[in-house]
């Protein structure tokens, strides 16, 4: 073979269908995979800089803008984080609200991910924009579904993106039950909507690859997590939300600005729907246990690119939930607990639509922010991608460039990457020699 | 004569340099009295509403080579934005992509104006670049006559 023939390069300058945009190179050298980078430009740093010197109350606020996709999740941690640290239990009624609030981001973020950026990729499509000219009726039905979440963020949070009513403490305006009541029919839609999803997209061909994942997610007996629990493992960790950093570590990169999440004798570990799924699949209700087992979802799911089936299943729970929760509502009288700040260090931990979402602060007596670090969940399935792109890749050998190279993106795709909480821009690179 | 609908919709993201831009001629076109809807996340939610829209102006920062601050003024009634003109948003679902979609779901507003302005810095927590700032009062005065002469 001559030395022309054996070095191939693939490159795709631009990634689309990920939350922002970074950068991907596979380096293959003959029949191995001799390297995969995740690339990370942007300075992830920046907010945990910004919110130092900050009041404790503005926390929820700030962080709030790291994410349009997840602003929910960054509140419910940071928010968690003061309340421990100020010796704050809120009331169940309060609690509830929250998560409520949850289930509105989770059905926007993850009707988002599932149709019009994974599911193109199951139907041959290239974007949402051409699979809308051909099935109108599947991007409009996502579009309806996004809204109700937006409407349950916005009925609940003051406003659908960066919810302005949460604080620490509570909220500064509990909704009505008549403005909750409103959003029943439309839910009850969408219930059945997302029922319907989960058939569409458990019905899709899957690449056959699993791997041995150490799924990391929360906890919280009798309820699938969202706001609250205790972060397991499928190894046996349980540990509380403070023991964090007892078990996990952040390595720096040099190639990248992002840091890069591992679990203390254990290496690459997975957060997301896959993992709370394997570790929490026998609290869902009987509506979502159905709609996973009519789609052929064991208890535990061990195929990355089925994550989106799993993300449809937590749709259906986010609906699910959200209709429970607005049966039961009791207006929370006050709104809010008064909290007066407390010197000290604490953290909250909550389930983002793309995996565990873990704060530390440290504040002094007059509440001013003496310290931030914040862990999203994409930084701490970064070593993850890696690992499953590289076996992927090192399986798909055989296929042609262009197919590899979709096969890379779709393997980036399974994780819904938010790397807008980290990043830029994307751009794939598979280099052969 | 019923009276025309419009939007005006400014994306951006106030933490990201020149990304902000949008934001801050969003800030000037409610000051002149105008209702302005601000997308700090992904744009398909905006659909929403297109439905119904006689015109729909859209501001956002670009990055296409021009000198900064350069405003470009695009006819975006085909639903496409023409090759060259980057819009930098870091949403998920870009505003291009968004149009397109709106175009394939018949919800294109038969009059679509896009607003992008050249930026040159796009890094978190950077400040806007003062001439990109400085660009904003000549897009709010022209947002606004774009609405009056049409309206």
């Amino acid at each position: 073979m001559s030395e022309r023939a054996k070095t191939r390069t693939i490159r795709t300058d631009y990634l689309a269908r990920v939350e922002g945009e970074g950068a991907m190179l596979v380096k293959i050298k003959g029949d191995e995979v001799v390297d995969v980078q995740l690339k990370i430009y942007e300075p992830p740093r920046f907010f945990e800089m910004l919110l130092r010197g900050r009041q404790f109350t503005e926390a929820p606020d700030i962080t709030a803008r790291i994410c349009g996709i997840c602003p929910v999740a960054y509140q419910m941690s940071s928010i968690a984080a003061m309340e421990q640290i100020c010796g704050v239990e809120v009331s169940d009624t309060i609690r509830a609200l929250r998560r409520l609030l949850y289930c509105g981001e989770w059905i926007e973020s993850h009707t988002l991910h599932v149709y019009m950026l994974h599911a193109p990729d199951f139907l041959g499509y290239a974007s949402a924009v051409e699979l809308a000219r051909d099935h109108r009726d599947l991007v409009e039905r996502a579009l309806q579904l996004k809204k109700i979440g937006n409407d349950v963020m916005r009925v609940v949070g003051g406003r659908e993106i960066h919810p302005i009513n949460v604080r620490v403490g509570g909220w500064y305006r509990a909704p009505t039950h008549a403005e909750l009541q409103a959003l029943v029919p439309r839910l009850e839609w969408a219930l059945e909507a997302a029922v319907a999803t989960v058939e569409l997209v458990g019905g899709f061909d899957f690449p056959d690859f699993e791997a041995d994942y150490e799924f990391v997610a929360l906890r919280q007996p009798g309820e699938y997590p969202f706001e609250r629990g205790r972060i397991v493992s499928s190894s046996g960790l349980d540990i509380a939300v403070s023991e964090y950093e007892e078990h996990f570590v952040e390595e720096h990169v040099e190639r990248s600005n992002a840091l890069h999440s591992t679990m203390i004798g254990t290496g690459a570990y997975l957060v997301g729907p896959l993992a709370r799924y394997a570790l929490n699949s026998a609290e869902l209700s009987e509506v979502s246990r159905a709609a996973a087992a009519a789609a052929g979802l064991g208890p535990v799911c061990r195929n990355p690119f089925q994550s989106i089936v799993v993300r449809a299943v937590e749709t259906v729970e986010a609906c699910n939930e959200a209709l429970r929760l607005i049966e039961a509502y009791e207006r929370p009288e006050p709104p809010a607990l008064e909290v007066a700040p407390r010197a000290g260090s604490g953290c909250g931990c909550t389930e983002a639509p793309r995996g565990i979402l873990w704060h530390r602060y440290t504040i002094d007596g007059e509440g001013t922010i003496l310290d931030a670090k914040i862990v999203p969940p994409t930084s701490q399935n970064q070593k993850m991608i890696e690992a499953d792109l590289r076996g992927v890749v090192s399986s798909s050998l055989d296929l042609p460039e262009a197919q590899l190279a979709l096969r890379c993106e779709q393997t980036i795709r399974n994780y819904d990457p938010c790397i807008s909480c980290a990043t830029h821009f994307l751009k794939l690179e598979v280099e052969r020699t | 004569m019923t009276a025309r609908r419009v939007s005006v919709a400014c994306l951006g993201n106030r933490f990201r340099g020149d990304d902000a831009v949008g934001l801050l001629v969003a800030d000037g076109v409610r000051a002149a009295g105008v209702e302005v809807e601000e997308c700090e996340d992904e744009p398909t939610r905006l659909l929403d509403s297109w439905e119904e829209l006689d015109l729909l102006v859209l501001v956002d920062a670009v990055q296409s080579g021009s000198a900064p601050g350069t405003v470009h003024r695009v006819d975006a009634s085909s639903g496409t934005l023409p090759e060259g003109l980057t819009l930098t948003s870091s949403h998920a679902f870009g505003i291009a992509q968004t149009l397109e979609l709106a175009l394939a779901l018949g919800r294109l507003p038969p009059r679509v104006v896009v607003y992008g302005v050249e930026g040159v810095s796009f890094a978190a927590g950077a400040d806007v670049t003062p001439s990109v700032a400085s660009a904003v009062p000549g897009v709010v005065a022209a947002i606004v006559r774009e609405l009056e002469d049409g309206g």
